[in-house]
């Protein structure tokens, strides 16, 4: 099927379709990410949708904090995954990263409260902590992400991030954080003889902290993050899906996020190129024809840049995409290229 | 004892050479010298070199290309000049450790050659003497400061042999750079001279005149 999609026009470019990532069996994580409003929601709900064809289960989560999956399927989402209307194996679920932080600090300050004794400063070092650490926030709820999800045995996960700049950042944090605890623990091995001196035998800190106990909170975060790394660098489990739109500062952030990605070894093949006009034959708006242009010069760029990417052309509809059926037809484009209108 | 007079001078020569070279200016050349020698480190500082000339190259490039109408090519001088900054970056901390290392054992070397031969031969030798002085040429006061602090009277002691080394090459050398200093003052006056611009009382006059034809 996908052998009669390759473009005849020039036989060394990838087809021009999201097929590899509906055929690659193996995938279990997929990202979709892009600059803000270039079409994000609507190319991970699409993609959600051609997937949920061919796999037994599918997971769209959104953690963009500016949810608009429930825009996009007129349905309320939540933090807890839910059957979208009209599908038996496509759910979708809503996470904040800030909001789950939150919760599992507050929720950690609980227990700490439950097992008795004045826990305050526990939970305030461990806020203090999680705050100072860039990205530890989104590690931290795609922790949690992954141990929800690991649980309710989805064969596929879309992930629709917040706009470009911090989404991934927090790749980088394992190493961050393994630097950070090597300190800490050289530290307390250095001093601590003469911290115990002050804090009496067992390591208690003045707020009824722990200072082995705090260590071993720390450890066990890196090693669920580290995971969640290894689990992402991996080629055959997890891919990101560039969404763009033919214009220079969209091109600009995609060309970084690539790089970025690449820094942190994520694999990334496909690029959906979105919102192209293509104004009919013979139409005498000035300004499309100018857009078309325009566009037209990036797209050339484009394909001239990322010859080894899946280049996926989307046209600009004359009407939004919202609704499972509009999003259904709107997705058929990832597999069957558009043809504009000649 | 002549070869300790001749050491002690020496001695005291390559000190006066070093403070007024400088001491990082020998370094410097030393280092040079030493990359020169078909050593590994020398085969990587010359690899380094020349993608620095690359890094700068790309770079120049990267600025001529305009990002907007030239998207491609742009990114893809981006990325090379990416790469190669990330490249020259992990190599030159290498470069800079090995470095400090080389300053380090010839900052020791040289140390131990000029300042540690300054203290411990004086020391050493203390109580020899270096020649006698004419018996009887000298009143005492000059024979005992001579021989100070510990070597026999009616004897130069090395200590002070030293001192006069020093001394005398001072002055030498304060006179020699004195010297040197004039002539490059002369020089480049001489040269500002000439280069001062001819007067345009003779231009003015022949834009004038072509004015008037005009």
């Amino acid at each position: 099927m996908s052998a009669a999609l390759v473009n005849v026009d020039d036989g060394d470019a990838l087809e021009p379709t999201l097929q590899s990532i509906l055929d690659q069996r193996s995938l279990r994580w997929i990202f979709v990410g892009g600059k803000g409003g270039v079409g994000k929601t609507t190319t991970s709900c699409s993609l959600a949708i051609q997937l949920a064809k061919v796999r037994r289960s599918v997971l769209l989560i959104s953690t963009d904090p500016a949810h608009n999956l429930s825009d996009a399927f007129s349905q309320k989402f939540g933090k807890e995954a839910r059957l979208i209307d009209g599908f038996d194996n496509l759910s979708a679920m809503e996470i904040d990263p800030n909001g789950s932080i939150q919760d599992l600090l507050a929720g950690q300050g609980e227990a700490d409260a439950g097992m008795g004794g004045d826990m305050g400063g526990m939970g305030g070092m461990m806020q203090d902590l999680a705050f100072a650490i860039p990205g530890i926030d989104e590690a931290m709820s795609f922790a949690e992400v992954l141990k929800q999800v690991k649980s309710l045995s989805y064969e596929t996960i879309i992930f629709d991030t917040a706009p470009t700049g911090h989404t991934l950042r927090f790749l980088q944090f394992p190493s961050v954080l393994e630097k950070a605890l090597a300190k800490v623990s050289q530290l307390s091995n250095q001093y601590g003889p003469l911290l115990n001196g002050f804090l009496g035998s067992n390591g208690a800190l003045p707020n009824g902290q722990n200072l082995g106990e705090m260590m071993e909170k720390l450890e066990a975060l890196r090693a669920t993050i580290s995971e969640v790394n290894t689990q992402f660098k991996d080629e055959r489990l997890t891919t990101f899906v560039c969404v763009c739109i033919p214009e220079f500062l969209s091109l600009y952030e995609t060309e970084r996020m690539i790089q970025e990605l690449a820094s942190y070894g994520i694999d990334t093949h496909s690029i959906v190129v979105n919102q192209l006009l293509f104004p009919k034959p013979g139409s005498d708006c000035e300004q499309c024809t100018a857009r078309r242009r325009m566009q037209k010069k990036y797209l050339d760029q484009i394909e001239e840049l990322y010859d080894e990417f899946n280049v996926v052309k989307m046209p600009l509809l004359v009407e939004e995409v919202r609704g499972k059926e509009r999003l259904e037809k709107f997705s058929e484009m990832l597999v069957k290229p558009f043809v504009p209108p000649a | 004892m002549p070869y300790l007079l001749v050491i002690i001078f020496v001695v005291e020569l390559v000190v006066q050479l070093i403070n007024t070279i400088g001491a990082t200016t020998i370094n410097n050349l030393i280092w040079n010298a030493y990359l020169s020698l078909p050593t590994p480190l020398a085969k990587e500082v010359a690899e380094q070199r020349k993608k620095q000339k690359e890094y700068l190259a790309v770079r120049l490039e990267l600025n001529a290309t305009s990002s907007q109408d030239e998207f491609a090519r742009w990114a893809k001088l981006r990325r090379q000049h990416d790469k190669l900054m990330e490249e020259l970056e992990k190599k030159k901390s290498g470069f800079e450790a090995s470095r400090a290392r080389f300053d380090r054992y010839l900052t020791t070397a040289r140390l131990i050659s000029t300042r540690g031969a300054q203290w411990v031969l004086p020391w050493w030798y203390g109580k020899e003497p270096m020649f006698w002085l004419p018996y009887g040429w000298f009143p005492y006061y000059i024979e005992w400061f001579a021989s100070f602090p510990r070597a026999p009277l009616g004897s130069v002691s090395i200590a002070v042999w030293q001192w006069a080394c020093t001394g005398m090459l001072a002055l030498v050398f304060e006179t020699a750079v004195g010297i040197m200093g004039l002539a490059a003052a002369s020089r480049q006056a001489r040269k500002q001279r000439q280069k001062q611009p001819v007067p345009a009382a003779g231009a003015g006059a022949g834009t004038g005149d072509s004015k008037k034809e005009l």
